[in-house]
C-alpha cells in the first residue's frame, strides 16, 4: 500500500509542482516524501522512480499527442537520437533515475534519523 | 538493499558497525543522487544540460504548444496610458489597437517578443559581434569582422543622435524596449524559446540601442563594395582593359528612374584633383564577406491609367537570405490617427514595407558604392598618429572585448581615424605588416532611419512621404510609393557622398586630403520621379539613372535582367489587376537564358554532338520555353552549361593570386556576341589559341559530365530538385528546424528570384482604391517557435505563388479571429 501511495504521491507532486519548480527542487521534495512514507530503500527507489518516470513519460506523450507538434521529432533528429518517441523514452528513463535516487536518499535519511526509536522499542 | 536488512534485524544489539553502515549507505546514495542531478544540469561537451531540456514541464516539450492554445484574454503591460487591444487573425497576425503612439510601440515590442524573442536577441548579438559568447571560439573571426567594421560604433552614434536631436523618437524607441523587457520579465520557464534551452543561455534585456543596432545590421546585410578587387584589377589589367570589361554604363541600361528624366536642379560642384595617385600595393588581403549573390529586390507601382479599376497598384518583394524564423513579422498597427499594416522587422518600430489607409510604400536595395577605403600611413609602430597632408593627425583606439564561451576574453584593438575604423591591419586580414586601410562608410554617421519608417506609417500623401525619407541615411533604398489620390513615385534615398568620376572605385590614399568625399548630395537632388509619362515606376537593383544624372554613381552589382523583364512587362500591360501583379512577382521567365542560350547553341553546333545523353540534353534545351518553372528540366541544363562556360572564359584570372571579380554575365554575353574570336578569350597559359567556341564547347562537355553524375546519384534533375531551395534556421547546425527542398521555381536574375538560399523574403501587392485591397506572404510563419503550427505554415502558400488577405481590420470585426488579448496596466 505504502508503495503505491508513494508512486501516486510522486506523480501528483510532479504534475502539480514541477511546472513552477525546477527538477532539482522536485528531487528534494520526492526525497522528503519518501522519508515521510518510510519504505525500505529499494522499494523507495522503485516507487519514486516509477512515480517521476511515469509522470514524465505521460506528460511528454500527452503533449506530443495533444499538440501533434513536429518538435519532438525535430529535437530527436537534432540530438541524433532518432524520433520523438525515443526522446519520450529517454525522458522517462531520466525521470525514473532522478525520482528513484531522490526517493532512496530520502528513505535512507529517515533510516538514519529513526535510529533511536528502533533501538528503544524493537530491541 | 542490505541497508533494509540491517534495520529489520534490529533484535540484535546494534553495533557501531551497523551505525556506520547506515551513514555510509545514506551518504553513498546521496552522493550518487547529487552527482546525477549535477550531471544532468550541466552541459557535457556539445550536449546541452539534459534535465532542464527534457523536463516535460519546463523543457523543450512545452515548446510543442502553439500560441492559440496559450492564448490569454488579458495580460499585464505596465506603463500604458489606456488598454491596448490585440486581435490575432487565423494566421496569428496581430492587429494592435492603441490610443496613442507610445502605447502602440510598447505593445509592438511586447507582442513581437512573445513570438520572436530569440531571433531578436540573436540577430542583435550577431550585429554586436557577440556570437562567440554563445557558441565559443568558432565565431571569433566573424565577431572580429563585425566589430572592426564598426556596426556597434555606428549604433552608438545613432543613439547619441537621437538623444541630441530627436528625443520624441527616442521616447518611442524606449517604449518599444520596455515592452520587450516586460515580456522577458513575465516569461515563465516553459515558454522560454527552445533555442535558449538547447544553447543553454538566457535572453538579455532589450534597449533602444539594440533597435538601432538592428538597422545597422540591415545595412551590413545589403551593402558591399569591390574596391579591393577593382584595385587589383586596375593594377593587373590596366585602366583601359578594366573599362572595357567593366563598363560603368553598358549598352541598353534600363535604370530605376526612367530614361529621359529632366534633372531640374543646379548640381553642387565636385572637383576632381588634377592628379590622382592610387596606392600601388599588392593587395593580397582577405576581402570582407559580401552580400549574398541574389540579394536584391523588386518593387513597382502602376498608376490608375494602366489598371482595370483605375486605382494605383503597388508591389514589393525584397529578396534576402531565406531564413527561419523569418526576417519579417506581419502586423497591423493602429491608433486613432493612423492604421498601417505590412511587414515589420522584429526589433524595429513600425511597419517597414506596407500600407495605411492612404498610401502604400515598399523598398528595394539601392546598391551604390557606399563604402570606401583609405590607405593609412602611421607615424610609427604605436599607430597614435597618421599622415594627413603635411601634418600628423591623432588616431583613437577602441578596445573590443569579445567574450568567448569556455575561453578567456579576447581583446581586439581597433584604431579609428577620422575616416573610420582601420579594418585591415597587421592583426587582421592583411598579410603585410605595413598595410593599413580605414573604412569610410555612411553607417558610421549619426542618423535616424527609425523616424523615416514611423513617419511613413502615418503618411497621407506624397509630401509626407518625401518628408519622411529625408531622415533616411543607410542602407540606401529605392522607396516606391503610391497613394489613394492617384500618385505613384520612386525616390532613391540614402546619404550619398559627392564623388568625382571614379572616386571610391579603388582604394585611395588617406594621407592625401584631396581624396576626401567632398560633401553629400542634397536630399532634394537624390534621383526621384513622380507620375512619369510611362504610367509606372519600378526598381530591381539596377542602375539608378541613365548617364545624364549629374553626379557620379557606381556599383559593381547592378542588375541587368530582372529590371528589363519588369519594365518590358509593365510597359506592354494595360487593364492591370491585382492578380496580374501577383503573377508578375511569381514570374519565372529566365531572361539571361533567352539571351545566352541561342549563342551557346550556335557556338557548340549540334552536328558535333554524338553522345546520346548529350543529344537528349540538347533536345530538351531546344524545346524549352525559357521559363524556370519547378518541373522544367532545361533550366538545370542551361544553368550548369552557362556557369561552366563563364568560369572557363575567366579561369585564368584565378592565377592572378589576388582577390578579383570577373566580368558579369551581361558583359560576358556581349563579348561572346561581338568578338567571339577576340584575344580576350585566349588563355595565355596554353600554346594554342582559344576562342569563345572552345569555352562554350568545354562548358557543354562539363555540363554533360555533371548531369550524368547527378542523374546517377539523384535521378531527377528538374529545376526545383536541382536548386533545392532551403529556408534555413538562423543556426545552420539546427538543420531539423530548417525547411528543405521547397518545390518552387525562379532563380537569380529572374523576377521570382528564388534560388537555393535567397529569394522573395516578403511579397506584397496593394490596390489603392477607396478601401485598400492588400495581399501579402512570406516564406515562414508568424511564430519563431519550431514547435508551433505557425512556424512554417506560410511556406507552402508562398512556394505556390499564393497570398494571404492583408486587408486592414477594425477592432470589432469578428470573422477570422483566432483570439483576442487585452493588454492592461
Amino acid at each position: 500500500m505504502r508503495f503505491i501511495f508513494l508512486v501516486i504521491m510522486t506523480v501528483i507532486l510532479v504534475v502539480f509542482l514541477n511546472p513552477v519548480l525546477p527538477f532539482w527542487v522536485i528531487m528534494i521534495l520526492i526525497g522528503a516524501l519518501a522519508g515521510l512514507i518510510g519504505l525500505k530503500g529499494a522499494e523507495s527507489f522503485l516507487a519514486g522512480g516509477l512515480g517521476m518516470g511515469l509522470a514524465w513519460l505521460g506528460q511528454s506523450l500527452y503533449i506530443s499527442v495533444s499538440t501533434g507538434s513536429p518538435l519532438p521529432n525535430r529535437m530527436g533528429e537534432l540530438m541524433g537520437l532518432g524520433s520523438g518517441m525515443t526522446l519520450a523514452g529517454i525522458t522517462a528513463v531520466l525521470g525514473f533515475l532522478l525520482g528513484g535516487f531522490s526517493a532512496m536518499t530520502g528513505s535512507l535519511l529517515r533510516n538514519l534519523l529513526m535510529r533511536k526509536p528502533d533501538n528503544l522499542y524493537r530491541g | 538493499m542490505s541497508v533494509g536488512r540491517i534495520r529489520d534485524s534490529g533484535k540484535f544489539a546494534p553495533s557501531l558497525y551497523f551505525q556506520q553502515m547506515k551513514y555510509f549507505s545514506f551518504f553513498f546514495v546521496l552522493a550518487i543522487t547529487i552527482a546525477l542531478a549535477v550531471a544532468v544540469s550541466i552541459p557535457l561537451g556539445s550536449i546541452p544540460p539534459l534535465a532542464p531540456l527534457l523536463d516535460p514541464n519546463r523543457g523543450f516539450w512545452q515548446n510543442s504548444i502553439s500560441e492559440d492554445a496559450l492564448a490569454e484574454d488579458e495580460l499585464v503591460l505596465d506603463n500604458l496610458s489606456a488598454p491596448v487591444s490585440v486581435v490575432y487573425d487565423q494566421n496569428l497576425i496581430p492587429h494592435i489597437f492603441a490610443e496613442n503612439d507610445a502605447d502602440l510601440y510598447r505593445a509592438q515590442g511586447y507582442v513581437t517578443a512573445q513570438h520572436r524573442l530569440w531571433q531578436m536577441d540573436f540577430q542583435t548579438l550577431a550585429a554586436a559581434g557577440r556570437i562567440s559568447e554563445i557558441v565559443g571560439p568558432v565565431a571569433l573571426d566573424l565577431d572580429r569582422i563585425t566589430r572592426r567594421k564598426g556596426l556597434a560604433f555606428g549604433a552608438e552614434l545613432g543613439l547619441k543622435y537621437l538623444q541630441e536631436n530627436d528625443p520624441e523618437t527616442l521616447v518611442l524607441v524606449e517604449a518599444y524596449a520596455d515592452g520587450v523587457n516586460q515580456y522577458i520579465n513575465q516569461m515563465d520557464a516553459a515558454s522560454m524559446p527552445v533555442e535558449y534551452k538547447i544553447l543553454n543561455y538566457k535572453p538579455e534585456a532589450w534597449s533602444a540601442y539594440k533597435s538601432l543596432l538592428l538597422l545597422k545590421y540591415m545595412s551590413d546585410m545589403l551593402v558591399g563594395d569591390r574596391d579591393l578587387e577593382y584595385s587589383n584589377l586596375r593594377k593587373i589589367l590596366g585602366q583601359e582593359m578594366l573599362d572595357k570589361l567593366f563598363p560603368e554604363f553598358p549598352t541598353k541600361v534600363d535604370p530605376v528612374i526612367e530614361v529621359g528624366k529632366v534633372w531640374d536642379f543646379q548640381p553642387l560642384p565636385v572637383v576632381k584633383p588634377d592628379s590622382v595617385n592610387y596606392p600601388t600595393d599588392e593587395l593580397v588581403i582577405d576581402p570582407l564577406p559580401q552580400p549574398a549573390e541574389g540579394a536584391g529586390s523588386n518593387n513597382w507601382a502602376v498608376s490608375g491609367s494602366k489598371t482595370k479599376n483605375g486605382n494605383p497598384i503597388l508591389a514589393n518583394d525584397p529578396h534576402l537570405g531565406l531564413n527561419l524564423p523569418s526576417l519579417w513579422y506581419s502586423m497591423q498597427l493602429t491608433t486613432p490617427e493612423h492604421s498601417a499594416k505590412g511587414a515589420t522587422l522584429p526589433g524595429a518600430l513600425g511597419i517597414i514595407s506596407g500600407f495605411n489607409q492612404n498610401i502604400a510604400w515598399g523598398v528595394t536595395n539601392a546598391t551604390k558604392d557606399a563604402r570606401d577605403w583609405y590607405k593609412i600611413t602611421f607615424q610609427d609602430d604605436s599607430r597614435k598618429a597618421y599622415k594627413y597632408g603635411n601634418e600628423w593627425k591623432t588616431s583613437t583606439f577602441r578596445i573590443e572585448e569579445i567574450k568567448v564561451k569556455g575561453e578567456d576574453t579576447y581583446l581586439d584593438t581597433v584604431v579609428y581615424t577620422h575616416y573610420g575604423p582601420v579594418v585591415y591591419d597587421r592583426t587582421f586580414g592583411a598579410n603585410r605588416q605595413d598595410v593599413n586601410f580605414a573604412l569610410r562608410w555612411t553607417v558610421h554617421m549619426g542618423s535616424n532611419e527609425q523616424k523615416t519608417f514611423m513617419q511613413l506609417n502615418k503618411a497621407k500623401n506624397h509630401a509626407d512621404y518625401n518628408e519622411a525619407l529625408n531622415y533616411y541615411v543607410a542602407p540606401a533604398q529605392n522607396f516606391v510609393f503610391a497613394s489613394k489620390s492617384g500618385d505613384v513615385a520612386m525616390r532613391i534615398q540614402g546619404k550619398f557622398p559627392l564623388k568625382w568620376k571614379g572616386q571610391g572605385k579603388y582604394f585611395m590614399d588617406g594621407s592625401d586630403p584631396r581624396m576626401e568625399w567632398q560633401g553629400f548630395i542634397p536630399n532634394e537632388q537624390n534621383a526621384s520621379t513622380l507620375n512619369p509619362q510611362r504610367g509606372f515606376v519600378s526598381s530591381a537593383n539596377q542602375h539608378p539613372t541613365d548617364s545624364t544624372y549629374p553626379y557620379y554613381v557606381f556599383d559593381n552589382s547592378y542588375e541587368h535582367y530582372r529590371n528589363r523583364r519588369l519594365n518590358g512587362k509593365l510597359t506592354e500591360m494595360t487593364g492591370i489587376t491585382v492578380e496580374d501583379m501577383k503573377d508578375l512577382q511569381f514570374d519565372d521567365y529566365y531572361t539571361l537564358a533567352t539571351e545566352a542560350l541561342p549563342i551557346l547553341m550556335k557556338l557548340v553546333g549540334d552536328s558535333t554532338v554524338t553522345d546520346p545523353k548529350a543529344k537528349q540534353y540538347l533536345e530538351e534545351l531546344k524545346s524549352w520555353d525559357f521559363y524556370a518553372d519547378p518541373n522544367q528540366k532545361a533550366p538545370t541544363l542551361f544553368f550548369i552549361w552557362w556557369n561552366e562556360t563563364h568560369q572557363n572564359i575567366w579561369k585564368s584570372w584565378k592565377d592572378f593570386g589576388a582577390p578579383v571579380v570577373t566580368p558579369n554575365n551581361y558583359r560576358t554575353i556581349e563579348l561572346l556576341l561581338s568578338e567571339p574570336d577576340g584575344a580576350i578569350f585566349d588563355l595565355k597559359s596554353t600554346a594554342s589559341i582559344e576562342t569563345a567556341r572552345d569555352h562554350v564547347k568545354s562548358g557543354f562537355n562539363q555540363m554533360v559530365e555533371k548531369m550524368k553524375i547527378w542523374e546517377d546519384s539523384e535521378g531527377d534533375y528538374s529545376w526545383a530538385n536541382y536548386k533545392k531551395t532551403t529556408i534555413q534556421h538562423l543556426v545552420p547546425q539546427f538543420s531539423s528546424f530548417s525547411v528543405k527542398n521547397v518545390y518552387t521555381g525562379g532563380g537569380s536574375g529572374i523576377l521570382n528570384a528564388t534560388s537555393g538560399r535567397n529569394g522573395a523574403s516578403w511579397r506584397m501587392v496593394v490596390e489603392l482604391g477607396n478601401e485598400m485591397t492588400a495581399f501579402g506572404i512570406y516564406p515562414g510563419g508568424q511564430s519563431g517557435n519550431p514547435g508551433s503550427k505557425f512556424y512554417d505554415n506560410f511556406i507552402p502558400i508562398w512556394a505556390n505563388g499564393d497570398y494571404l488577405n492583408f486587408n486592414l481590420r477594425t477592432p470589432d470585426q469578428e470573422e477570422g479571429v483566432l483570439f483576442k488579448t487585452t493588454l492592461k496596466d
